[in-house]
């Protein structure tokens, strides 16, 4: 964003802003900008650093942004083990169906919502928006899912935060700013509601369906605790919760109690290090794609909603 | 009844998992009569025996799930165990990170499974008053390994303070035969030899070895600590707190038991941790002790230690081993670290360690109605409680994965391997076959508990076995109403405690302020706390005593 902003300044023919005092603001917006970038990056990259290194030099306090003693031992260890290609798949099929029909419950409620001349609207957005504020709780929404039957199945993991409120919301306001000229005009024309839906608004409205994927894509990507609740078996979970497990394993050397694995109570500090930097890879490398529509998409459902 | 329900979910949303829509149904039975609960059982079946149910039976166990020996399905252990018992286990897979939760949820949504293993005293309290949990000191009888060894272990001080205030308990404890201390001080040896010291037995003489550590390194902190987080000096505190006569750190108890005048005192207002306090204090003032010991991350300390500019931390068993001196090999190979028997201080020479440390068993309410209840409890009681139980849950199968050598000592097979003990084999008693797996594996003889020791931990143990136990204190169970109560006095007393405890060490409050800071315990209802505490230990002692 940083290099974006000076290139279009410095093809921009010298105009009236280009006056001495923005020229300095923005070499200090500059300045800033860059040192919360170094500030967001340098975890990740020490992160990254130490899933090269070799244990020793970690422990020694010496890897910071270059790995130390370089080794893929960890990397070989991590991908040996079945669980976590198994735990990895699923993930990627959660995050995948479940974004799929977040996007499409999403769209169509908040398509509906973004309708003035829909009777009870208000009602409607007042169902979805009193969820933002109250939650059944956590023993009655176990007790639903189980009784549901959606206990131990993939179902339980898409189904229940199929719908975020903000993102419906922020939707809403985009669909409200697409001019009723058009679809007017799609109407006398002959198309029918889901023509209108489908053939005219949802093209036009690429940007902010492609931020919706990112958004939940990302969330779902993260989440591990309903997974956590409603899954009982290993073989179901996502990464995040064995990604967790991982880590909790070699900081929680007291809850572990009674038996104690003395061979390995803290998982080392590369290998959590190397599933870390496994476990955020693909959603990170997903981003830059989808990121000039994320600046544009919400701006623009945001400031003209 | 549905009104009830409702309220009983808003509780339970604002926090309260415990409370439980269980409560809200009928009663456990109160029937003693189980001949309706027999299937599956042996009608003889005592101590010594084998236990083999008559027909083929499965109980559910929530399982939790250990990172580092995930869960394996073709275990050795699950097919031994049918084999021998006729009872195959459907575990629960509950990863560790988040066992307590998922518990409270499942046993708070009626969805528990029929045992519940690794829950350690108080955590059961919270179930109780639910209904969900049985209470197994009634059916004791249907144990009859577990009451052998509370006769022959002499358990019923341990047993007792696990009681609720109707004089029952809930939960089946993890039983040790003697106690096993593991954290002690770990000290570089080579630095006491260079200056030509032995190793300290008293905390006073480890407080001169700090000083003559100093003196010859001035530009180090001698003692730089680990463990600081969540608790800070969670590790030191609470053996250094026990060396002292007080609990502290990890285990810091709202009260302490004083034997000689047969009455509690709150820990955090007594003589005993004023004076831990005052050692602590002299040590980080004289520039002994790290400031940051109770901050630092346990990496942090770590470091410290490999790179020569600490020689002493807190430690245990396998921290020295896999941690302390892995580091320091790579650093400094001429180093020595040894865990040294814990110093011994005011309280005399004690072992502080409970002897139900490894946690222990809830069993599911719903059980009780099952027809194979006894055949359950009679599993249950094999499994955790019988000597060959224990050794298979431990060691597992004779021939295959261990085997004895002439004077009956057990020892792995040749290419078995755990806790480093044979480090040439190929395939790992936990991983590969599921066996010394913490959520079967608890408790236990000296002998059975000792055998997978080193010969290094086995030295240090001999001289902590040779001490005298610490005294359980009696116990003295809360009703509901009280436990409510006690819990909004608690957070505040315990929060101030751990902030002053924190300030008297590192010196920004004098401890001539000992009594001001009194005082302000007593505004945060310290009086009426204690009040409670005796009111409830004199019940206790007319209904039960």
């Amino acid at each position: 964003m940083v290099t974006l902003g000076t290139k279009r300044a410095a093809r921009r023919p010298r105009g009236p802003r280009d006056t001495r005092g923005y020229r300095v603001f923005q070499v200090v917006n500059g300045i800033i900008l860059t040192a919360v970038v170094i500030v967001t990056l340098y975890p990740f990259v020490n992160i990254v650093a130490r899933s090269l290194s070799d244990e020793a030099n970690i422990i020694a306090g010496k890897v910071n942004l270059l790995p130390q003693g370089f080794n893929l031992t960890a990397y070989k260890l991590v991908t040996s083990d079945p669980m976590f290609w198994t735990n990895y798949r699923n993930t990627v099929v959660y995050t995948v169906v479940a974004t799929a029909i977040s996007i499409v419950l999403t769209t169509c409620y908040a398509y509906v919502l973004s309708k003035p001349q829909l009777k009870g609207r208000g009602a409607l957005v007042g169902i979805a928006v009193f969820t933002m504020f109250f939650s059944g709780g956590l023993i009655p929404n176990y007790v639903l899912i189980t009784s549901l039957g959606m206990k131990n199945s993939i179902w339980a993991v898409v189904i229940p935060n199929a719908i975020n409120v903000f993102n419906l919301l922020v939707m809403k306001a985009f669909f409200e700013s697409l001019p009723t000229e058009l679809e007017e005009a799609a109407a006398v024309d002959g198309l029918n509601t889901y023509g209108i839906l489908l053939r005219i608004v949802l093209p036009l409205s690429k940007a902010i369906i492609a931020t919706m994927v990112l958004f939940y894509a990302v969330s779902f990507w993260n989440s591990w605790f309903t997974a956590f609740l409603y899954l009982d078996r290993q073989e179901l979970f996502p990464v995040t919760v064995y990604l967790r497990n991982l880590i909790a394993g070699a900081t929680g050397a007291q809850s572990a109690g009674g038996v104690a694995d003395a061979d390995a109570v803290q998982a080392a500090a590369t290998l959590q290090a190397v599933t870390i930097v496994l476990t955020t890879l693909p959603i990170l490398t997903v981003y830059p794609f989808i990121q000039r529509y994320f600046v544009s998409g919400v701006m623009l459902g945001a400031v003209k909603g | 009844m549905l009104h009830r329900s409702w309220r009983r979910v808003a509780l339970a949303t604002a926090g309260l998992l415990a409370v439980s829509l269980v409560g809200c149904s009928e009663e456990p039975t109160e029937s003693t009569d189980l001949t309706e609960n027999r299937a599956g059982a042996m009608a003889e079946y005592g101590v010594g025996d084998q236990f083999t149910a008559t027909e083929p039976l499965s109980f559910s166990v929530l399982y939790n799930n250990h990172p580092n020996y995930p869960l394996k399905n073709d275990w050795l252990f699950w097919s031994e165990l049918t084999k021998r018992t006729n009872v195959t286990l459907e575990p629960v897979a509950v990863p560790l990170s988040d066992y307590e939760q998922k518990r409270s949820l499942l046993i708070g949504a009626g969805d528990a499974p029929l045992i519940i293993p690794k829950t350690y005293h108080p955590a059961e309290n919270a179930f109780v008053s639910s209904g969900a949990i049985l209470p197994v000191s009634d059916y004791l009888d249907l144990m009859p390994h577990l009451k052998d060894k509370i006769e022959k272990w002499h358990f019923h001080p341990e047993l007792d303070s696990l009681r609720q205030s109707d004089g029952k308990f809930y939960l089946l404890p993890g039983m040790e035969e003697k106690p096993t201390q593991d954290y002690s001080l770990v000290m570089r040896t080579d630095i006491l030899d260079e200056l030509g010291l032995a190793v300290p037995k008293t905390w006073d003489e480890v407080y001169a070895a700090l000083k003559a550590m100093k003196a010859k390194y001035p530009d180090t902190y001698p003692f730089s600590d680990r463990w600081g987080k969540p608790t800070p000096g969670g590790a030191l505190l609470n053996f250094l707190g026990a060396s002292f006569g007080t609990n502290a750190g990890w285990n810091y108890q709202h009260t302490t038991w004083v034997p000689a005048e047969k009455k509690f005192v709150y820990t955090g207002a007594s003589e005993q941790y004023r004076q831990m306090l005052a050692y602590l204090n002299k040590l980080v003032a004289e520039g002994l002790m790290d400031p940051e010991s109770f901050t630092q991350t346990d990496d942090a300390a770590r470091q410290k230690l490999a790179n020569g500019k600490s020689f002493v931390i807190s430690g245990n068993a396998q921290t020295l081993v896999n941690e302390y001196r892995p580091d320091l090999a790579r650093t400094n190979p001429a180093a020595k670290l040894v865990k040294i028997p814990l110093p011994v201080g005011p309280a005399g020479e004690i072992n502080p360690a409970p002897r139900t440390s490894s946690g222990g068993i809830m069993i599911s309410t719903k059980a009780r109605e099952s027809k194979n209840f006894v055949a359950m409890m009679q599993f249950i009681d094999w499994l955790w409680y019988s000597d060959a139980g224990q050794e298979f849950s431990r060691w597992g199968v004779e021939g295959t994965t261990f085997a004895r050598d002439g004077s009956g000592k057990r020892g792995l097979t040749g290419d078995v391997d755990v806790v480093g003990l044979n480090p040439k084999g190929s395939k790992h008693l936990q991983k590969d076959f599921g066996f010394y797996n913490g959520v079967f594996a608890y408790g236990g003889n000296l002998e059975l508990v000792q055998s997978f020791f080193s010969p290094e931990e086995m030295e240090f143990q001999q001289v902590m076995n040779a001490r005298t136990p610490i005294a359980v204190p009696p116990p003295y169970p809360l009703t509901d109403e009280e436990r409510e109560q006690v819990a909004l006095w608690e957070t505040p007393l315990k929060d101030h405690v751990t902030q002053n405890t924190l300030t008297f060490i590192l010196g920004q409050r004098p401890l001539t302020e000992w009594d001001a800071y009194v005082t302000e315990l007593k505004s945060k209802n310290l009086d009426a706390y204690m009040q409670l505490v005796d009111k409830a230990y004199d019940r206790f002692q007319k209904e039960n005593g």
